[in-house]
């Protein structure tokens, strides 16, 4: 029974004192970022990157993670009282969620969502349990080649399931892919684009640039909005679902909670686009389609499973592959490389508490969400009282110190700023900047597979596609791709990701 | 408007490629290509310089002929606040220590927005600098002095 051991083995880990305080701050903080609209766990994950130096891995990782899952727990919170999504992943709870509340049945509706996003994160944490080592058996057969090409399905994957036009964010990831070449080439030690510049000698920190694009550029583009005013529309009461509502939850929960699972996984999964995927199951399923939008319990219930369910398998290819899902989990290959730990399938064996105690953590960490929002709701509730135009300065004001404090030089602040306005232009042209961190991230990994296969091959690039596996994950892009072209796939893409 | 016969949005991300693709195949002129069997540094940045090229022309081809498609005007106040303020900030931080950086970086954040009231942000900035002194340098040790003496 290796799976148990290695749960023991997580659990031991986590139940630690100082993991659990640092798990308990990431899902606080993750809370708070989830309830306030205009600030994600992306820019929020940046900044609090430089200062998980001093931790140990496991307690990083740990803190991050709960960053991320907290934040779909706060932004359902939202969505239920004040029909604004705190995160893109709680847009649908928005539609039955604040209906709900309209009808005075806020309390339930709260309820239902923290406990679908509980059970969701449960059983979610066992299919992590589950699924992490066979794959990472496979992948420790990797050669140069495969691990060549199972970057390359990671990045496209991640970019035809993701929001926004296929070209454009192909064409971004290619530009995060330049960027990431910048620095010292580490074969030759020959200073690529540094322009003389010795901070850019190791590279783009992407910490600037992920704060720049995510955190300052979408501040710069809510203030040109009008302010939108915030009224909790309802006063708190009974809070225990009632028994018809349970039952009527729990099928939702279910679905949600598999669908959720299995979208997280692949690349580009993550929490947004499952909510969305189980919104419209449960609506399907339903025997009367048109309560939906009306306040449907099940509307509330599978979305929330879903997305709860999602951000946390979409762990799974970061932790037994080393490659990201998502922006957000480029972030986490970061802060494991500021540890000095270098991301791939050997990470499940040479460091087994690490792996298994943030899975682990992920089961503690729902708990205690389960606890801080429910009872707790009306505090997270008064923070939407905390007004746009004295909340963005200090959002500023902390991306630059956290910026600023990750080497301690004023060069990276500067470099944010210019990250900042390039990321305003991208939301100007309508252009995801989400694509451009994987390319930016998994940049230098590509670039020393492919070499490194080239070299064995004697620079014939057919070996890429002779060796099976890596013919295989080629064939599926090209297959991706093809699909993509025809306009059948693309106008039902269109359709899932609009709805 | 005559301005909005292109795809402007299109047209400035393909230009805009176009213009990263140049810069780079100029910048790394001196670096050796090498071979694929046995890459130099220069081959990897000059390859994706290339595709980026190829997408730049194509985006920028496409805005050409498709449209019309506006970009929504440019405001400035809120890129001048928010960047002015970063800038500042970068500027004070290292001779100025954290506690000038930070207030200033609030007070010129603030201008950004319309909505901003005077002595609200004064009192808000003062609090926040105490916060961000407290918090990132008594309990996270950042190594900034708090004054500039």
């Amino acid at each position: 029974m290796e799976l148990f051991d290695n749960l023991l083995l997580g659990l031991s880990t986590a139940l630690q004192w100082n993991n659990l305080f640092y798990c308990l701050i990431g899902v606080v903080i993750g809370t708070a970022i989830g309830v306030l609209p205009g600030i994600g766990p992306i820019p929020t994950v940046a900044l609090l990157l430089p200062f998980t130096f001093g931790l140990a891995p496991a307690s990083a990782l740990i803190m991050l993670a709960g960053i991320f899952y907290g934040a779909q727990y706060g932004g359902s919170t939202t969505a239920i009282l004040v029909n604004v999504p705190g995160e893109t992943s709680s847009v649908v709870t928005c539609l039955d969620g604040h209906e709900m509340a309209k009808q005075g049945r806020a309390g339930p509706a709260l309820a239902i969502a923290a406990i679908s996003s509980f059970f969701a994160g449960t059983v979610a944490t066992v299919v992590i349990a589950v699924l992490s080592l066979p794959l990472a058996a496979l992948a420790l057969k990797f050669t140069a080649v495969e691990y060549f090409s199972l970057l390359v399905l990671g990045l496209f994957a991640a970019v035809i399931l993701a929001h926004g036009s296929v070209s454009k964010s192909l064409a971004m990831v290619f530009l995060g892919l330049l960027i990431g070449t910048v620095g010292i080439d580490v074969n030759s030690g020959v200073a690529r684009m540094t322009f003389g510049v010795p901070a850019l000698a190791d590279g783009l920190d992407f910490v600037p640039v992920a704060m720049g694009l995510f955190g300052l550029a979408e501040i710069i583009a809510n203030l040109e909005r009008p302010a939108v005013r915030q009224v909790v529309s309802q006063k708190l009461r009974d809070l225990i679902p009632s028994r018809a509502d349970l039952k009527a939850a729990f099928p939702a929960m279910l679905r949600g909670t598999f669908i959720g699972s299995a979208l997280g996984v692949l690349p580009g999964g993550g929490a947004a686009l499952p909510p969305f995927t189980a919104y419209a199951l449960e609506k399907k399923l339903a025997k009367d389609p048109s309560r939906f939008g009306k306040g449907a319990i099940e509307g509330v219930a599978g979305p929330e499973a879903a997305n709860n369910a999602g951000a946390q398998t979409s762990f799974i290819p970061l932790l037994t592959l080393g490659i990201p899902a998502n922006a957000l989990m480029a972030l986490m290959i970061g802060a494991l490389m500021m540890q000095g730990i270098q991301p791939g399938p050997q990470v499940m064996t040479e460091q087994p508490e690490l792996v298994w105690g943030v899975i682990a953590s992920m089961w503690t960490g729902n708990l205690m969400l389960l606890i801080i929002n429910l009872p707790l709701v009306g505090l997270w509730v008064s923070m939407l009282k905390i007004p746009y135009r004295l909340l963005f300065p200090a959002i500023v004001l902390f991306c630059c110190i956290g910026t600023y404090g990750i080497s301690n030089s004023a060069f990276n602040v500067w470099l944010m700023l210019g990250c900042a306005v390039v990321g305003y232009f991208f939301i100007k042209v309508g252009v995801e900047p989400a694509p451009l961190l994987l390319g930016l991230v998994l940049g230098p990994q590509l670039e020393e597979n492919f070499r490194r296969a080239m070299q064995l091959s004697d620079g014939d690039p057919s070996v890429f596609v002779t060796r099976p596996i890596s013919a295989l994950l080629l064939a599926i892009v090209a297959i991706m791709l093809l699909a993509m072209l025809s306009p059948a796939v693309l106008k039902t893409r269109k359709r899932a990701l609009a709805e | 408007m005559t301005r909005r016969r292109f795809d402007w949005p299109d047209l400035a991300f393909g230009a805009f490629l176009i213009a990263v693709a140049a810069g780079t195949l100029v910048a790394t002129r001196g670096l050796n290509g090498g071979t694929a069997a046995d890459m130099g540094p220069g081959y990897m940045p000059r390859a994706i310089a290339l595709i980026l090229l190829a997408f730049g022309l194509f985006f920028a081809g496409r805005g050409l002929l498709r449209g019309p498609v506006g970009i929504e005007p440019v405001q400035l106040r809120p890129i001048l606040g928010v960047g002015v303020a970063v800038g500042v900030f970068a500027l004070l931080i290292e001779n100025a220590g954290l506690a000038l950086a930070s207030f200033a970086a609030i007070l010129i954040a603030a201008a950004a927005s319309r909505e901003s009231r005077f002595f609200e942000v004064i009192v808000f900035g003062l609090a926040v600098t105490a916060g961000a002194v407290l918090l990132f340098i008594k309990a996270l040790a950042l190594p900034v002095s708090i004054w500039p003496w």
